[in-house]
């Protein structure tokens, strides 16, 4: 009697254990875990935990150690930039194509579409599944001097590029600037000490990272969306069921307006007159410029890698033809 | 060592003998010192009016506003025992100190509401009794407040006829206002007391009648809004000409937003609470939340608005933590469940990719 009840006991007291699913994350921020998007997955995990999932998460400052230990099987999942994850999944990892989606509006379309359980099967790739996406902001170009406020005036310009980015070293090229190297613990750094004339990152960076600084009295920030910077957290395919890791999404997709909310906030903290406004009429040209740069990498061509996903460059073609139906692109016959 | 304690008791000797002393000459002292206490009252009152009020009303930190109500209160009305009780200044600093029980008042409610959301019986009664404990010291301090205000204008909130104070300034009409609000929360809060507190109920009364000696256009529909409430507590009080008590208040809301000082939206909100309007309560929070940013605030009186801030919040959190067992999730104030944001989302075909 006395042995039975000890047994319902001990099992009582593991139920909650058995219950929750323990997954361990790698997740980058700049700052670690006292960060914006480290706190903002700490909601993430709550919310996961609900569904019985107990993400139990590690912060990295730097990217691609968060990664290694990703490959190396120190943890179940990790959240990292876009660009980092395209090798796990091209479809996801090609959202932040060159130009691609020049609103919030479409971003905001796009991710709603990727978290319906009909995406599901997108999310799949290589052995890996995607949980989840959010925006961090769409990056914009960092100049120390106003005057660089078209591609013309890139040419020769010294551009701060993520070495692993091979669409920005295709572009920065394409432009005829030059590529200088770096990475995301570096690149401030560079252009805050004049190393470089220009840098992209998403408006955080203004002044996370100080860019104020290399700003100065005659820079300023072009106000056009190169792309749209996103932290998607990867899993390997069997670490979570498929309804789990579908819940997982949603969860995801639920705390867009947070963090829709946090990136207004960053850019409304840079002043005004520290924008270079673009004039409508060159809009049109670069989207142009970029949709071309879009179709080279997709396919290959022209020495550009083949880096984007036909059918993500064709969801993003569809979701800014939506939006904007007039827009010449929509009835190009090189459509994406 | 025993040289050592020797200079140590030595020194604790004659430091008792100094203390001895002092304390025998205080009596001898009392008498010559009673000009300058005087001096330094008069002193005292004439600075916290002239100069902190104006400062601590535009404060935007409620937390801090309410310990300097604790902290300074008892120091400034210590001088009433040798000067004219200072009770303009008083009145507005026991409101800020009501404030600040009112706040643990609020977690222990919270508290409540989350244990009893989870099933935790225990716990939920244990949280409720702090609460109401609470509640009754809030509601003693804010009819102290009350009180104060009308002394401070000698004004009999009873007299038959209405007999309106003179103001000298609008920091006077917004004392005055402050404390016919802080008659109507005392009322509130010793109802969720348990009636601990006794504070009189007539308070509603007189503060209707009270309210209509300031000017409403001028202070942003908050005199009308308390007539309103108390329309809503007693029907008879309402003059028959007067229009649907739901309607002054959202006109005073709307007034409120105008102004920059949101006091009226949190009468709305307390009275779509007392009086079961969930969709009154949600529209306001949604207006109030949605104020935000877009709203230019009466910077001489923000600390008014931040207050009443808090209480639309706490609202909020009250909804949120009896629905779902916690507060108001961060990005959610203004909506009162959570956002499916699969709903009404605009998608893509996504049959061609797959």
């Amino acid at each position: 009697m006395i042995r039975k009840s000890l047994s319902a006991l001990i099992l009582a007291a593991m139920a909650p254990l058995a219950s929750a699913q323990s997954v361990s994350m790698c997740v980058f921020d700049v700052i670690g875990a006292n960060g914006d998007l480290y706190n903002m997955i700490k909601d993430y995990a709550l919310e996961m935990k609900a569904h019985g999932v107990d993400l139990q998460l590690k912060p990295y400052t730097d990217e691609g150690v968060a990664i290694g230990d990703f490959n190396a099987g120190q943890c179940d999942a990790v959240a990292a930039t876009d660009i980092r994850v395209r090798p796990y999944n091209q479809f996801t990892g090609s959202i932040g194509a060159v130009g691609a989606l020049p609103t919030y509006d479409d971003l905001k379309t796009l991710l709603a579409t990727l978290a319906q359980p009909k995406a599901a099967p997108l999310m799949k790739a290589n052995g890996y599944e995607v949980l989840g996406i959010l925006p961090v902001g769409a990056g914009y170009l960092f100049v120390n001097d106003r005057s660089i406020d078209t591609a013309g005036e890139l040419a020769g310009k010294r551009i701060a590029t993520l070495d692993y980015q091979e669409d920005a070293i295709h572009m920065v090229n394409f432009v005829k600037a030059t590529v200088v190297p770096s990475d995301i613990t570096n690149f401030a750094g560079k252009f805050n000490n004049g190393s470089v004339d220009t840098a992209y990152a998403p408006a955080f960076a203004y002044e996370a990272l100080e860019l104020y600084k290399g700003i100065g009295e005659s820079g300023g920030i072009v106000d056009y969306p190169l792309a749209q910077v996103t932290v998607q957290m990867v899993a390997r395919d069997d670490v979570l069921a498929d309804e789990k890791a579908q819940k997982a999404r949603e969860v995801a997709w639920g705390m867009f307006p947070q963090a829709m909310k946090l990136v207004a906030g960053q850019e409304a903290a840079i002043p005004d007159q520290k924008w270079v406004r673009i004039p409508a009429k060159d809009v049109e040209g670069y989207q142009e410029m970029f949709r071309q740069n879009r179709l080279e990498m997709r396919d290959g061509l022209n020495g550009a890698p083949s880096v984007y996903h036909p059918k993500m460059l064709g969801l993003l073609s569809k979701i800014r033809c939506a939006s904007n139906p007039s827009a010449s692109e929509c009835t190009a016959a090189n459509r994406e | 060592m025993i040289a050592f304690l020797t200079r140590n008791v030595g020194a604790g000797l004659s430091a008792r003998l100094k203390t001895l002393t002092l304390i025998g000459l205080l009596p001898l002292a009392g008498c010559s010192m009673e000009p300058i206490y005087k001096t330094t009252g008069v002193v005292m009152s004439g600075y916290s009016w002239t100069e902190a009020t104006p400062y601590v009303m535009q404060m935007s930190d409620p937390t801090m506003a309410c310990a300097l109500g604790e902290g300074v209160d008892p120091l400034l009305y210590s001088f009433s025992e040798v000067v004219d009780a200072p009770d303009d200044s008083g009145s507005l600093l026991m409101a800020l100190a009501a404030n600040c029980v009112e706040y643990r008042a609020w977690e222990a409610e919270l508290d409540y509401l989350r244990a009893d959301y989870a099933g935790d019986v225990v716990a939920a009664k244990n949280a409720r009794e702090m609460a109401k404990r609470l509640n009754a010291e809030s509601a003693v301090r804010r009819h102290r407040s009350f009180e104060r205000a009308m002394a401070a204008y000698d004004f009999d909130p009873a007299a038959e006829p209405l007999v309106c104070p003179d103001f000298d300034d609008e920091q006077d009409e917004l004392t005055f206002l402050l404390g016919l609000l802080n008659g109507m929360q005392a009322i509130v809060n010793d109802s969720n007391s348990g009636a601990r507190a006794g504070i009189p109920r007539n308070i509603a009364p007189q503060a209707e009648r009270a309210a209509t000696c300031v000017n409403n256009d001028k202070w942003a529909g908050l005199p009308s809004a308390v007539r309103a409430l108390v329309w809503l507590l007693l029907p008879d009080t309402q003059p028959d000409s007067a229009t649907d008590p739901w309607k002054v208040l959202d006109k005073s809301s709307d007034m409120s937003i105008r102004a920059g000082m949101r006091a009226s939206m949190a009468i709305e909100v307390v009275a779509a609470e007392t009086f079961g309007r969930p969709d009154i309560l949600e529209q306001t929070i949604a207006e109030f939340a949605s104020a935000d940013g877009r709203m230019k605030v009466w910077e001489d009186y923000r600390l008014v608005d931040v207050v009443a801030g808090t209480i639309v919040q706490f609202a909020s959190d009250k909804h949120w933590a009896a629905n779902y067992g916690h507060r108001t999730p961060q990005g959610a104030f203004g909506k009162l469940s959570p956002e499916n944001p699969m709903s009404d989302m605009e998608t893509m075909d996504l049959d061609g990719l797959l």
